[in-house]
């Protein structure tokens, strides 16, 4: 119990830190964020009212007022999730917008991560436990070289190849145009066609790592006298690789798990971004490049508590995979 | 890569884009009334970008978020044409100065707004008036420059607070708005105005997050001019590479974007139906901060004019769709009835680097071993600006870099985000940078806003043109006589003199001419704006849109 | 849960006669002396030894690239959009610049971002990584929080605010900007692994032994994480330039310099793969890819230097 009560604990705590850090990156920025969104949306042709200007301030930085005052409103804003006015969306509120393209990222992302990380872990037991032999050959050769591609190049090449020249699938988007988002199996459909090449772009560039990881630790934790003593104790080896030192080998994948799972958000922006996928990804690469900073802080903070759960779940299943850690 | 269709169209509207909104309405000319059509078939265009999804906002005041499709649902009174300067009438049937600052438009009769309701004089004035009281609507300043509007019989009557007769375009161009829709909306600036109602030839059918459907408008008043039963609008990926490729499918009649050898990548593609029209929209331009020495210098920066090679520079940047610029500060072909026929050569400065050491040489730099060294012994050095999104003006900048670096000046690369690089020009912090330039099709607008003084505001104080901070009385006075002159004779001897402040005193270095990138397909419809028959700019985005789609017919 | 209660001896054998690792009270090893041994050990493994020709390959390109390239990489002085030819046997560019040339210089800039960062990341991360998972309490907590802030900042957007913020835009701008946003993970991983190390019974009886704490880090837990340091500055290496790739295909590096990331960002530009200019999008792809390899096969061989049962025979 005082292990929970100290994770959480730290977790508000780097709750708190993440968000006043996310409010003062933008005011250790060079030039001024306000004035440059304020340009911004001024050279759009729209005059900027004061109300607008006021949120913007709050989220970026004002010229006037105390840091403390400022900062006070800031968390206040949050609460409300009043994250102030996209420019890039000026018709809805900046957590509508994140809003719908969260469900997106987190189906797309989300299962191909659960998904790379269940294929890879077990290619990299397997491989770990029949280490030197041409089956841990051709896995971690394959794999190496799948990991090596970068993301946004496979990504082209696929829309090139199998979108453009072949046909075999849609050039971009989450889905086909004309059709309005819903849960009728043809929409689903129609969804899922479009989400085959970003989800194997993704998969493929990340399953290596699931790989390496497990492979890695499988070969230590096979290093480990209680394999050899089980070994030697006349276990068979399928047993001793997979109820001994599989699952000792998992504990530091599955902190990687965590972080990835948080890291997902931040890590699609460029296959999103290359697919045109309407996700979180996608959304960060617009609203940076559009210099939406209202949009952009909210997407960091988006990303930024996913991150902050995922850890945070992470600890609480660390306990149960490694009783050491309870007994400190 | 996501930045190429952001960078055309700046390219083509000047580097910021408060010039677009005035000078990117696009022009037309001739009359509407020369096809009758079979009705049927649906036109595609390559529609907005729409990523993740499209705004749904067909508020025509909302310049940012409107749809294209916006132009085609609400009509404005006329359409100035930046070929020959003359209008086409649309809900006005015509327009005459009965005094210097009183403007009368006679208003169409037997006009139907899209619900049926009459289209009356009325709805004109009731739309001047909303922008009045609501300036956010005004994006184009209208009420900047008119102090009254008021409707008798069939005529309104805009009074100006002072002569300005170049202003009569913003003013044709403003989208009039029923009034009896209108005036119940709570607050009109935030409208999104999804129910449009407009007497435009077509009205809204269907809309989705990424594209969205009109349907021809039966009583549209020039019904029997318009061919297409629906037009669709595809949104735009965020990819700009995936919207080329989408472009070459051929599923679109027209689309608006820029294709590395388009006679490989697209024309090959369907060479009896695919055409192009890359006609120049914009002037891609030199900078030079002229509140900075040596750039105060006027012989300086002549040396550097002489110095480019402008074919050169327009090859690198833009595959050489685009021919280089006339020193006129008129884009030519466009603009060639203003051209001041005493200028050499049509205003184009030819690549001689001996007449640029000369220049140089006035200004007190002279050539020592490769190195252009001023008067004080150092070498001449210049830190050039430029988005590092726009590759296309980074080409540019490189070659610049290149050709100044042939004469001894050294040249660095500044290549910042878009808001760094628009803080840097707004505020005078600059050196050197790449920019726009013109292409509103009016020669008032375009050197109104390169020259004018007022527009010179301190350094560190931004101002949204003249960012070269020209001060010049007697280019002032050229502008006041310009927007006062009713008269083509008057008009064309004030633009004359100011081709010759741009020629002579180099308050900006024009380089080459920025495209606007049209490609069409004959498969559905003819009659597209081309080189032989430019009745308009291949531009989707603005009213344009409206000429096209009164010009073609169906295959 | 088994807990293995026979005293294990204090090392995997073999691993401490062969890699004596960091300094140690008694023998401090140069650290030119280390590297060597480390770089034989790697040459006994095929795989790292394939990868170790690839990056000595790229190193040599990368020092000796104005005696290869035939051609300045910026100058723009060919015809746009030719194929590949005996003049320029890449093709050129949109813009004319010979292609060759620019993969060749942009080596440079890979390597260097690649390298440094990598190694900078790693730094970072050991040193929090171990000390936090050898120190539980006030310093464990401290480090650990850090290092979970700097996790839960998005490393790609923060990446970007960084660009923005160090003006000068520069090749050690990105480095800089990669170190600093990756070297959390491997901190986090490392650190769970000291702390999991900590409680096996021969660091229990090194400190029962009264063996300083210094003593005991890098004697007695480091040489078991080698293979997991190695891989944390492979991975941020692999990391670092596929960051460079990203930033400057996204336009957010200095499109200025010659990388393999600014030539895939101007083909992407140019639309190379439509207008047939299959090199222009093959060349820096495969070669980002093929340095990204060299550094995992390396990795093989890493493994072998903390364990030995995974030497090749």
């Amino acid at each position: 119990m005082r292990y929970l009560r100290r994770k959480v604990l730290l977790f508000l705590v780097t709750l708190w830190a993440a968000l006043t850090l996310n409010f003062a990156l933008p005011r250790l920025m060079p030039g001024s964020p306000v004035d440059a969104a304020l340009a911004k949306i001024a050279s759009t042709g729209v005059p900027v009212t004061n109300a607008e200007r006021a949120a913007i301030e709050i989220q970026l930085g004002a010229p006037h007022g105390s840091v403390i005052s400022q900062y006070w409103d800031y968390l206040t804003n949050l609460l409300h999730l009043n994250f102030g006015t996209s420019f890039s969306f000026p018709t809805e509120t900046v957590a509508q917008t994140i809003g719908k393209a969260l469900p997106w990222t987190l189906v797309l992302v989300g299962t191909t991560t659960i998904f790379a990380f269940i294929i890879g872990t077990l290619l990299g037991v397997y491989a770990g436990w029949r280490r030197g032999k041409t089956a841990d050959s051709t896995i971690t050769v394959g794999a190496t070289f799948l990991a090596a591609f970068p993301p946004f190049w496979l990504g082209l090449l696929a829309i090139y190849w199998l979108s453009y020249t072949l046909g075999w699938f849609p050039l971009k988007g989450g889905y086909s145009a004309g059709l309005t988002p819903n849960l009728s199996p043809s929409f689903l459909a129609d969804a899922f066609n479009h989400s085959v090449l970003p989800a194997l772009t993704l998969a493929i560039t990340t399953l290596s790592g699931w790989v390496f990881g497990m492979r890695n630790n499988m070969i230590n934790t096979l290093g480990e006298d209680y394999v050899t003593f089980a070994e030697a104790n006349g276990l068979r080896p399928r047993t001793v690789a997979l109820l001994y030192a599989a699952r000792n080998a998992l504990l530091p994948n599955v902190t990687a798990f965590g972080l990835s799972l948080g890291a997902i958000v931040g890590g699609s922006v460029l296959v999103e971004g290359v697919f045109s996928y309407p996700g979180l990804g996608n959304l960060l690469y617009i609203a940076v490049s559009n210099h939406d900073f209202p949009l952009m802080q909210a997407l960091f903070l988006v990303i930024t508590m996913s991150m902050l759960l995922a850890i945070f779940v992470v600890d609480l299943l660390y306990v149960r995979l490694d009783p050491r850690v309870r007994q400190q | 890569m996501f930045t190429r269709y952001a960078s055309s169209r700046v390219a083509t509207a000047g580097a910021v884009a408060a010039a677009a909104m005035i000078c990117l309405a696009g022009c037309s000319s001739g009359s509407n009334n020369n096809n009758v059509s079979a009705t049927g078939g649906t036109l595609t265009i390559q529609g907005d970008s729409g990523n993740p999804a499209l705004v749904e906002d067909f508020n025509p005041f909302h310049a940012p978020t409107e749809l294209h499709g916006t132009f085609l649902i609400y009509e404005p009174l006329e359409i100035p044409s930046p070929v020959n300067g003359s209008y086409t009438p649309y809900l006005a049937t015509g327009y005459t100065f009965s005094g210097p600052t009183s403007l009368v438009y006679t208003i169409r009769q037997g006009v139907k707004w899209s619900d049926g309701q009459a289209f009356t004089p009325a709805d004109v004035v009731f739309t001047f008036n909303l922008l009045k009281k609501y300036p956010a609507l005004d994006g184009n300043s209208v009420w900047g420059v008119i102090s009254d509007v008021s409707a008798s019989g069939n005529n309104v009557t805009m009074t100006l607070k002072s002569p300005d007769v170049p202003f009569a375009d913003t003013i044709a161009q403003t989208p009039i708005v029923p009034e009896h829709v209108w005036s119940s909306v709570a607050d009109p600036t935030k409208s999104a105005n999804t129910t449009p109602v407009g007497t435009g030839p077509f009205t809204l059918d269907q809309f989705a997050p990424t594209q969205y459907t009109l349907k021809k408008n039966p009583s549209y008043w020039q019904a029997a001019n318009i061919a297409p039963s629906e037009v669709v609008f595809p949104a735009q990926a965020t990819s700009q590479s995936t919207n080329q490729l989408d472009v070459t499918s051929g599923q679109f009649d027209w689309a608006y974007n820029f294709l590395p050898n388009v006679q490989q990548t697209y024309i090959a593609r369907d060479p009896a139906h695919y055409q192009y029209w890359f006609p120049p929209g914009g002037t891609i331009t030199l900078y030079l901060n002229l509140t900075k020495a040596p750039y105060s210098d006027v012989n300086f920066r002549k040396g550097l004019s002489l110095a480019l090679d402008r074919t050169t520079i327009a090859k690198k940047a833009v595959n050489g769709y685009m021919s280089a610029a006339s020193m006129s500060g008129l884009i030519l072909p466009n603009l060639k009835q203003w051209l001041d026929p005493s200028l050499p050569n049509q205003g184009s400065v030819a690549h001689d680097q001996s007449a640029a050491t000369t220049a140089f040489a006035q200004a007190g730099y002279t050539s020592q071993g490769g190195k252009l060294v001023g008067s004080d012994g150092k070498q001449a050095t210049m830190t050039l600006v430029m988005p590092g999104s726009f590759s296309d003006w980074v080409a540019a900048a490189t070659e610049v870099a290149t050709e100044l670096g042939t004469v001894g000046i050294n040249v660095t690369l500044d290549t910042p985000q878009f808001a760094q690089y628009s803080s840097a020009i707004q505020g005078g912090t600059f050196d050197a940078a790449i920019g726009g330039f013109g292409g509103s099709g009016s020669p008032y607008t375009d050197f109104n806003q390169a020259l004018n003084s007022s527009f010179a505001a301190p350094v560190h104080t931004p101002t949204t043109n003249n960012f070269e901070r020209f001060k010049d009385s007697s280019a002032d006075q050229a502008l006041t006589t310009l927007a006062a002159a009713t008269s083509d004779s008057a008009k064309k001897q004030a633009t004359n003199a100011l081709e010759q402040i741009m020629y002579n005193q180099v308050p900006v270095v024009l380089m080459y001419y920025g495209g606007s990138w049209g490609l069409f397909s004959t498969k559905h419809f003819t009659g597209w704006p081309s080189a032989s028959n430019p009745y308009t700019l291949p531009t989707p985005y603005n009213n344009a849109i409206l000429t096209v789609v009164n010009h073609i017919h169906a295959a | 849960m088994t807990i293995v209660t026979s005293a294990p001896p204090p090392q995997v054998p073999g691993a401490e006669a062969q890699v004596p690792l960091g300094p140690t009270s008694d023998a401090i090893p140069g650290p030119l002396r280390f590297v060597g041994r480390a770089l034989r050990t790697l040459w006994s493994n095929g795989k790292a030894r394939v990868g170790l020709v690839i990056i000595a390959l790229n190193i040599l390109v990368a020092v000796f690239a104005p005696l290869i390239a035939r051609h300045s990489p910026t100058a723009t002085d060919f015809a746009p959009y030719s194929s590949p030819s005996a003049t320029n046997w890449f093709g050129t560019t949109g813009n004319g610049q010979d292609v060759f040339s620019q993969m060749v210089y942009g080596a440079r800039i890979s390597l260097l971002v690649g390298l440094g960062a990598g190694a900078l990341a790693t730094l970072v991360a050991v040193a929090i990584g171990l000390v936090a998972g050898y120190r539980p309490g006030p310093i464990d907590e401290v480090l650990s929080f850090i290092t979970n802030l700097a996790l839960v900042i998005p490393a790609l957007p923060l990446m970007i605010i960084l660009a923005a913020y160090l003006q000068g835009r520069s090749v050690w701008t990105i480095v800089l900007v990669v170190a600093f946003t990756s070297w959390a993970t491997g901190a986090r991983v490392i650190r769970s692994q000291a702390s999991t190390l900590r409680n096996r019974d021969y660091v229990t009886s090194a400190v029962f032994s009264g063996e300083r704490l210094f003593r005991i880090v890098f004697r007695e837990i480091l040489p078991n994480m080698t293979s997991l340091v190695a891989a944390s500055f492979f991975a941020a290496a692999t990391a670092a330039i596929m960051a460079e790739a990203s930033l400057e295909f996204l336009g957010l590096g200095n499109p200025s310099t010659v990388s393999w990331g600014t030539i895939l960002y101007f083909a992407e530009q140019q639309n190379a793969l439509l207008s047939g200019q299959w090199v222009l999008v093959f060349a820096p792809g495969l070669a980002i890819a093929l340095l990204a390899v060299s550094f995992t096969l390396v990795n093989f061989g890493v493994d072998a230097l903390s364990n030995p049962r995974l030497r090749e025979k």
